[in-house]
């Protein structure tokens, strides 16, 4: 029983959804190219989730992911662009661009970071203020736009290979041993999880929760900035609202991989199922024929359905061990009796 | 007077009224009668929203599926009206009774399967999306009624204009004062009110009070579907049409509007009056910064700033009154 947790039961939905999708179009999804096409799709969306997942197990949200990913984009599409027809060496030029990404990424995690960690305003309404200030940000450079014009490597971000394996699903790779040895391995990990669980005890046992938090939201940003370099590079171009479908469905795989949104728990394994999941959903029911927007209804349903069951099996768990407790206690009680008797009747 | 500037209302006052003062300093219009009447008319559906809202958001919970609820309250109700009749009260029947009912999955599912609020609605925001969506193919209905589109251009009280004519208050604003009303009345007179504000504040000592919380869940969140009801109504008769994608986002705008109204995210606090200059101030921005030939890219930017300083400036203050506390203790 304590070998059936949250996150195999997802290996194991995985794993069914993933059979019946291949009993049910054999020729079609588990041919090379749309095995391929998923592991393009996947990790943009996926490193979206692992960013989210961070700030949730600390109790917060990220409303600002997308557009953090947005502006971050349309920053370094700029650099790209520019760079590119003033003749600068292309590698320079992509070296550029992505420190670009990843520098406007971190500023607007710092923006979010401190505001509060230092401040102490509730994550979901600075990161709704700042979604609405970086889309502002993003929309003013833009005018609503696009930006293209890149280097022809650019384009290998996104949609080289080697080997057979997509360029950026070994990017997505990196990044989730990154993020399992960050999160699960390191001391700052710990940090994460403590002061998602509980912030007061955590910082009376002399851990300085604001500066974890606020790297929790720079790694977040992090995490973000190298989506959003695959997304440019996938698309070829930048835009505002790229990926801003990303926002609520990231929320929905973190939750499904398991993670408690009131903060405290989440594995990085639950989260990657999760998004591998949807992933097989969507791609599979697409090659089903099955229209977009039932699509939707079934990922909802599914969300929904999942955490029902989880419900369903905590509270079993939760009554055997109450009641298992209950008599430990009862017999302890009972012996801690019997001895204050027997030093009674010495006495 | 002193009690008044304590209140956690009067700083959001201060900066709406400091927004006015600029917005009509640059342009007098602003504040120019059938100006201020037209822009609330075309913020009755955030102000409708908002007071669900609200309501859910002083027990701590949040309800992300009001946009969708009320996209697919609309296009039931335009195509009730369309096929069958053309009647308003049987509209504001259907509309209210549906949203009732997709108010009541969501109650069910977080009062009886504790799955949290934010999880259940968006699980249940993509369904009814997507099952509307689906049903629609994002077509829009067009020919809604005469009866109705009569209905929508109703004006009551004359007002003089400021320009020496006279100018009706459109219906739809009386169903926003309604909404206001009604949960005001909740909130202050009710024992639900009560266990509303208990419930935010503590589910723990709430229950064992005797408040029922599955109860209390239930009626919250059916409440905001009625609202979503009434205001999927009220939008189609101010539209004239059915756009089954216009409230894609919606929902971070009433959430926005409300927490900048000084409700606590995270429960316990929360006033109908502090919503209301919450969905003021945000109708005032979108107005003042067309008024004052601000760029439209610029507007977004201008939103974010002022909800961070809404909310930061909050806080902050909060923090001192607690300090203030602390050294009493003390000494």
């Amino acid at each position: 029983m304590r070998r059936f947790s949250k996150e195999w039961m997802l290996v194991g939905v995985f794993i069914f959804l993933f059979a019946l999708m291949s009993i049910l179009s054999p020729d079609k999804f588990l041919s090379l190219n749309n095995l391929q096409s998923m592991a393009f799709q996947l990790p943009e969306f996926g490193l979206l989730s692992l960013a989210m997942m961070v700030v949730i197990v600390t109790g917060g949200i990220n409303l600002s992911l997308t557009s953090t990913a947005a502006l971050s984009g349309i920053m370094g599409a700029f650099a790209l662009s520019i760079m590119n027809s003033a003749g600068f060496d292309v590698g320079l030029t992509i070296a550029v661009a992505i420190v670009v990404s990843v520098l406007t990424s971190l500023l607007c995690g710092l923006i979010n970071g401190s505001i509060i960690s230092y401040i102490g305003v509730s994550p979901i309404l600075v990161t709704l203020g700042t979604m609405t200030l970086f889309e502002g940000i993003s929309l003013n450079f833009t005018k609503g736009g696009a930006i293209s014009g890149f280097p022809e490597q650019y384009y290998w971000f996104g949609n080289g290979t080697i080997l057979q394996i997509p360029v950026p699903m070994i990017i997505f790779i990196v990044f989730i041993v990154l993020t399992y040895i960050m999160l699960e391995h390191t001391p700052w990990g710990l940090c994460v999880y403590m002061s998602g669980c509980n912030p007061l005890a955590t910082m009376y046992s002399g851990i300085n929760v604001k500066k974890v938090l606020l790297k929790v939201y720079l790694f977040s940003a992090l995490l973000t900035s190298v989506s959003s370099v695959i997304m440019t590079s996938r698309y070829n171009s930048a835009k505002v609202d790229y990926g801003s479908s990303y926002l609520l469905q990231s929320i929905t795989a973190v939750v499904l991989g398991g993670t408690n949104i009131a903060g405290g728990y989440g594995k990085v394994m639950g989260t990657v199922t999760a998004t591998l999941i949807l992933q097989v959903l969507s791609s599979g029911l697409n090659l089903l024929g099955v229209k977009r927007y039932i699509v939707d209804v079934i990922m909802g349903a599914i969300l929904i359905l999942i955490l029902a069951i989880n419900f369903i099996n905590s509270n079993i768990k939760f009554k055997t061990k109450n009641k298992s407790h209950n008599s430990d206690s009862n017999s302890n009680l009972i012996v801690s009796l019997l001895e204050t008797l027997k030093i009674a009747k010495k006495g | 007077m002193k009690q008044f500037f304590k209140k956690k209302e009067s700083t959001i006052l201060c900066v709406l009224i400091c927004i006015i003062i600029i917005i009509t300093l640059n342009n007098s219009t602003f504040l120019r009668p059938d100006n201020i009447i037209d822009m609330i008319k075309g913020n009755t559906v955030l102000g409708i929203m908002s007071m669900g809202m609200l309501v859910v958001i002083i027990t701590g919970g949040i309800d992300v599926s009001v946009g969708a609820m009320i996209a697919a309250i609309t296009v039931i109700v335009g195509k009730f009206m369309v096929n069958f009749t053309g009647n308003v009260l049987l509209a504001f029947l259907l509309a209210s009774l549906s949203g009732i009912l997709f108010g009541l999955i969501n109650g069910l599912l977080i009062a009886k399967l504790k799955i949290p609020p934010i999880v259940t609605t968006l699980g249940t925001m993509s369904i009814i999306n997507g099952a509307m969506l689906y049903y629609t193919n994002g077509t829009w209905i067009n020919d809604i009624p005469e009866s109705f589109i009569n209905f929508g251009k109703i004006t009551l009280f004359k007002v003089p204009d400021g320009q020496g004519g006279t100018i009706g208050i459109p219906i739809q604003i009386l169903f926003f004062i309604g909404a206001a009303l009604i949960t005001w009345i909740i909130l202050k007179y009710s024992i639900i009110g009560r266990g509303i504000y208990a419930i935010g504040g503590n589910p723990v000592s709430a229950e064992r009070i005797g408040y029922s919380l599955d109860k209390i869940n239930l009626f919250l969140y059916s409440y905001v579907g009625f609202m979503a009801g009434i205001a999927a109504v009220v939008h189609t008769s101010i539209m004239r049409q059915v756009d089954p994608n216009a409230f894609t986002g919606f929902e971070l705008q009433v959430v926005a509007a409300v927490v900048v109204g000084g409700a606590n995210i995270l429960g316990g606090a929360g006033t109908v009056f502090g919503t209301l200059i919450g969905v003021f101030l945000m109708a005032a921005m979108n107005n003042g910064l067309i008024l004052m030939h601000i760029p439209v890219f610029w507007q977004k930017i201008v939103l974010g700033i002022v909800i961070l300083v809404a909310v930061s400036i909050d806080v902050l203050q909060r923090k001192r009154t607690l300090r203030k506390l602390a050294k009493v203790d003390i000494d």
